[in-house]
């Protein structure tokens, strides 16, 4: 067994904090209070920074590490249904998608967020209604997201939920990168 | 009130304690850029030296938070690099030598082969003992050396050896 540091401080902290953030928004914070509001900038703030890091931080953040590549992800989902896949050092090309679907989502539902609090959208019922829509898509990739990491820990044999929260992926014994 | 006793705190900490400044500092400078933005928009053009002072302290926010990004980032190599040497030194350098396969990117095969060249097994006998053409363990050596970085075998076997000696001096002399 090999355990490879992958995840940074940074990374896991901001990783929890959007999870907190999106879990308060979405089932503890009244959705007209202003502490809905200021959770859901910081969520948006957070993500903002993890762009950042992920142009200048280490190898595994970088967004160069997980390009999006949706050819890579239909073969990554082909191998699934055969129970066929291998272990990747950042995210595999599936997980790499639904990355950048959950900061789009998170983004965009706080800047609709912030447009029906601003005099020119006040009351203008598509954006209300986007936000919601948002809102549902964004319980529908946290699910899947969650489905997803349940899956590859028990095809790869590598937790990733502890190496999101000590850094440190256990990479199985005869172990080599794609 | 008690003053607790002050340990120098391990690198592993301090990245954490970094990470955590950094993540208040850019949310911080987000609301900041924001607020900037939102006037933009309210009034079209900076105006009054109130706002003046908010640009610019929004900006020095901003190059702060690249800054300790940056900082962090090699604070997280510096450890890597001690936890190469220690490992090194314990005697891990399989695992060490697995890491520096894995970061290259080396298929299996090459891994194989790449190992043997660190034993110092020559090219034909590798072929003989992998049951390949000889030209393809040569094709499979150049692709190592290319995704190592190095210019041939003595540099590659030299570069493991950097690591024995690097992982001496950081653990000084006796245990």
């Amino acid at each position: 067994m090999r355990t490879v540091a992958v995840w940074d401080p940074l990374v896991r902290l901001i990783h929890w904090s959007v999870a907190v953030a999106v879990f308060l928004n979405a089932a503890v914070l009244d959705e007209d209070g202003s502490a809905h509001e200021v959770v859901g900038y910081i969520a948006a703030g957070l993500v903002l920074t993890r762009l950042v890091w992920g142009l200048i931080g280490p190898r595994h953040a970088r967004l160069a590490a997980f390009p999006p590549n949706p050819a890579a992800a239909m073969r990554h989902l082909a191998g699934l249904l055969k129970r066929q896949v291998p272990a990747h050092l950042s995210h595999n090309p599936l997980g790499a998608l639904m990355v950048y679907n959950l900061w789009a989502t998170v983004l965009a539902l706080g800047l609709t967020g912030y447009m029906m609090g601003t005099p020119g959208y006040y009351g203008m019922e598509w954006v209300e209604e986007l936000h919601e829509a948002l809102f549902g898509w964004l319980m529908i990739s946290v699910a899947l997201h969650i489905a997803g990491v349940i899956v590859d820990t028990v095809l790869t044999g590598v937790p990733l939920v502890r190496a999101m929260i000590d850094g440190r992926k256990r990479l199985p014994p005869g172990w080599g990168e794609e | 009130m008690k003053r607790p006793r002050r340990t120098p705190l391990s690198d592993e900490r301090r990245a954490l304690v970094l990470s955590a400044i950094i993540l208040l500092q850019g949310l911080t400078a987000v609301f900041f850029v924001g607020d900037i933005v939102y006037d933009l928009i309210l009034f079209g053009r900076i105006e009054g030296l109130h706002l003046w002072l908010e640009a610019f302290a929004a900006v020095a926010l901003c190059g702060g938070v690249v800054f300790l990004m940056l900082e962090l980032r090699r604070l997280l190599e510096r450890v890597a690099v001690l936890d190469r040497g220690l490992r090194a030194a314990r005697g891990e350098m399989a695992e060490v030598i697995e890491a520096f396969f894995t970061d290259w990117g080396l298929t299996p095969a090459e891994r194989d082969v790449a190992l043997m060249v660190l034993k110092g097994v020559d090219n034909d006998t590798i072929a003989r003992l992998r049951g390949t053409a000889p030209g393809t363990v040569r094709a499979q050596c150049t692709s190592v050396y290319t995704k190592a970085g190095v210019d041939g075998r003595a540099q590659l076997i030299s570069l493991f050896m950097e690591e024995l000696l690097a992982a001496e001096r950081e653990d000084g002399p006796g245990e």
